[in-house]
């Protein structure tokens, strides 16, 4: 992927710089475009009449390039959303994700997906420790059945896995 | 094959119970998550979209395309009882359909949905019946130039009609092509922007990106939202609408079929545009306008009538041309894609069962819409008594599992993290994910049909102008560059125009849902925009 997202800002930061900074998707945006008008340029652009493998990579970036030069100078504010405390949210439940996809690799389905549930529920959804422990318990199991039993996924095998079947 | 044998056949694959079994599922979730806030039409298409690779294409198109139109009744359900709609083509029903609810006729105001919007369900399957046959035999004779203007027609018209500003949408719908063209060339097979990475040699995998943009991105950015719901306690009565109720609104559901119908074929039509387009025509053809916005029935049943026709109608280019329409209309033609069948002009001749079977599917469909939601109303009602929390727990849950079955590898699991990532920033930012991936699905189609038509021009650009169909697109495309810069004013005039006068509390209201407070803005603002497929 050669798409880097723009970094989160900071949740406080100072009114003018954030309008400022609102500019960085744009200038990925430039950056991104520039990047592959060069990159299509080694790979052949060719003719028009015998087109090479570079040519439509070129126009289509040089289409994302002109937008993204006018989006720096004309770019209604209005649409930008502002950080909030959910972000911090957020942030938190994409790590909780990331660490279910390296649980999942190594201990398998059943345990990371009750981990993840139950703390999911437990801490950013506002559950009770009894409501969260009951639906994680009842959500991991019942989704290793769908998808182990029933549709034949060959989830990584891990010890609580192979008690249930599959 | 004539039209009737089509039929014929449609109702076969459509009434064989497995079929059966799958349209039923698909109009249900459509419907539950029509009801709920978090979820849309595209979010579960998209989270969906593994589990069709195990079924027959045709069932999978019935299952989506149920889905879809199950949406449209559904995200009535909370835009009258709670102002809360549930997908962005509802909004408009809340002007009018809360404040019947107010007034005690909730029952009424969701019972002449329901019959409108099987009226204009069925009426649009018929106009599909009719109108795609002979069209997709005028598309046989296109040629590469042809689909070159068609798909950069179509492109073009999504970005101006979408949600947000279209100049956002375009560099969106750039990137868009310039993903689709990471992988091997089509042509000479030479690799691009793979940086070395096999991983990277077949492109990047459409169902990834779109499960990361639409449904890890809608997801996340919900649970930044901390809305609450409250439950509807009271009993709903008198469903069925009173003989002066249908008298009433029966000139709306008409008008309100054709015009769905005929801004669903358009590229870039569907939901919204549609059910703003009739609120727009009731209220101006309404002998005393000011009723509107206070529980005028027509208001109610234009609109919604019109929506689920346009999103019926929007399956015409799709299934005859190969190019589609809106957002859902990309998945539904990715997932057909990973089935190994290209929607096309070939479709009808090639794959009938997969043409008619979804067409007669839809007719089934709708008659179940209306048996579940005039009796079952109660029931979906309680639905919204799920915590957000809990839903994104387990959509969260149920999409990394599902990427993971695709292709066994959980690769793709981490793709899916990044583009949800970029897809929630997007959101953040005003970027609409819907473009950059209506881009990616046609991008191949586009540049193959390029490079062909500089082979068979010897690299002269007139083909693209000279060949009159292709010429004629263009024109078309032109006509909307310019009428959109004269639109871009009359827009704002025209939402003025529909709102009625309590919407301007409603970006305030204590239960505002994302889009309505997405209308309000776009009411509020400069931003010559309609709200759009999410």
């Amino acid at each position: 992927m050669s798409a880097s997202p723009p970094a989160p800002a900071p949740a406080r930061h100072p009114r003018s710089a954030r309008s400022e900074l609102r500019r960085l998707a744009p200038l990925l945006l430039l950056a991104l475009g520039v990047g592959a008008v060069l990159v299509g340029r080694d790979m052949g652009l060719g003719e028009l009449t015998a087109p090479g493998p570079g040519l439509w990579p070129t126009i289509v970036a040089g289409l994302l390039i002109a937008t993204s030069v006018v989006l720096l100078f004309l770019d209604p504010a209005e649409d930008y959303e502002p950080w909030t405390a959910g972000t911090a949210r957020i942030v938190a439940g994409l790590a909780g994700l990331a660490l279910f996809i390296v649980l999942f690799q190594t201990i398998g389905f059943v345990v990371s997906a009750f981990l993840l549930l139950f703390a999911w529920l437990r801490f950013l959804g506002g559950e009770s420790w009894r409501m969260a422990l009951v639906l994680a318990v009842a959500g991991a199991i019942v989704l290793h059945l769908v998808f182990v039993v029933v549709l034949g996924v060959p989830f990584p095998a891990g010890p609580v896995d192979q008690l249930l079947g599959g | 094959m004539g039209i009737s044998d089509g039929i014929v056949q449609g109702f076969a694959v459509a009434l064989d119970p497995v079929n059966l079994l799958y349209v039923f599922a698909g109009v249900l979730i459509g419907t539950v998550i029509g009801v709920l806030p978090g979820l849309g039409p595209t979010a579960t298409i998209a989270l969906l979209l593994p589990l069709t690779y195990t079924i027959e294409p045709a069932t999978a198109v019935i299952l989506l395309a149920g889905i879809y139109y199950g949406s449209m009744y559904g995200g009535t359900i909370t835009s009258v009882l709670l102002r809360l709609p549930g997908e962005a083509a509802s909004v408009v029903t809340t002007f009018d359909g809360y404040q019947m609810a107010r007034q005690g006729r909730a029952g009424p105001a969701l019972g002449i949905a329901a019959i409108g919007s099987f009226v204009g369900g069925i009426l649009s399957v018929l106009g599909l019946m009719l109108l795609a046959p002979p069209l997709a035999d005028l598309a046989v004779s296109f040629g590469p130039p042809e689909y070159v203007a068609l798909t950069a027609l179509g492109i073009l018209l999504v970005t101006y009609l979408g949600s947000g500003s279209p100049l956002k949408s375009l560099s969106m719908a750039a990137l868009g092509l310039l993903l689709a063209t990471v992988g091997q060339d089509p042509i000479t097979g030479t690799t691009r922007f793979t940086f070395g990475s096999v991983a990277l040699f077949d492109g990047l995998d459409f169902v990834a990106v779109a499960m990361g943009l639409f449904g890890v991105g809608e997801i996340l950015h919900s649970l930044e939202r901390t809305d609450k719901v409250q439950a509807v306690t009271r009993r709903i009565r008198h469903i069925w609408p009173t003989r002066q109720d249908l008298r009433d609104s029966s000139g709306a559901i008409a008008r309100g079929s054709v015009l769905g119908f005929v801004i669903g074929v358009l590229p870039g039509g569907g939901g919204v545009i549609s059910s703003l387009a009739s609120y727009a025509l009731e209220k101006r053809r309404a002998k005393d306008p000011s009723r509107f916005g206070r529980g005028a029935i027509e208001g109610v049943a234009g609109p919604e009538t019109a929506n689920n026709a346009s999103s019926t109608s929007a399956f015409i280019p799709l299934l005859t041309l190969g190019i589609p329409a809106n957002v859902v209309l990309a998945l539904i033609f990715g997932a057909l894609l990973i089935q190994g069948v290209t929607p096309g002009p070939q479709l009808i001749s090639e794959e009938p069962e997969i043409f008619w079977g979804v067409i007669a599917s839809m007719v089934v469909g709708n008659v179940m819409l209306l048996v579940l939601n005039i009796p079952l109303v109660g029931v979906f009602v309680q639905l919204l008594r799920v915590r957000a929390g809990v839903l994104a727990a387990f959509a969260l849950l149920v999409t990394m599992a599902g990427v993971f079955s695709v292709n066994n590898d959980s690769f793709d699991m981490w793709v899916v993290l990044v583009f949800g990532v970029i897809g929630w920033l997007m959101k953040k930012t005003g970027f609409e994910p819907g473009p950059l991936v209506l881009a990616f699905v046609l991008g191949s189609i586009m540049e193959r049909a390029f490079r062909q038509s500089m082979l068979l021009s010897g690299g002269s650009l007139d083909v693209f102008v000279t060949r009159p169909l292709s010429g004629g697109l263009l024109a078309v495309m032109a006509a909307v560059v310019v009428l959109s810069l004269v639109m871009a004013r009359r827009r704002r005039a025209a939402f003025r125009h529909v709102e009625p006068e309590g919407e301007a509390d409603l970006g305030t209201a204590p239960t505002p849902g994302r889009d309505t407070r997405r209308t309000s803005d776009s009411v509020d603002t400069d931003v010559p925009s309609a709200p759009g497929e999410r």
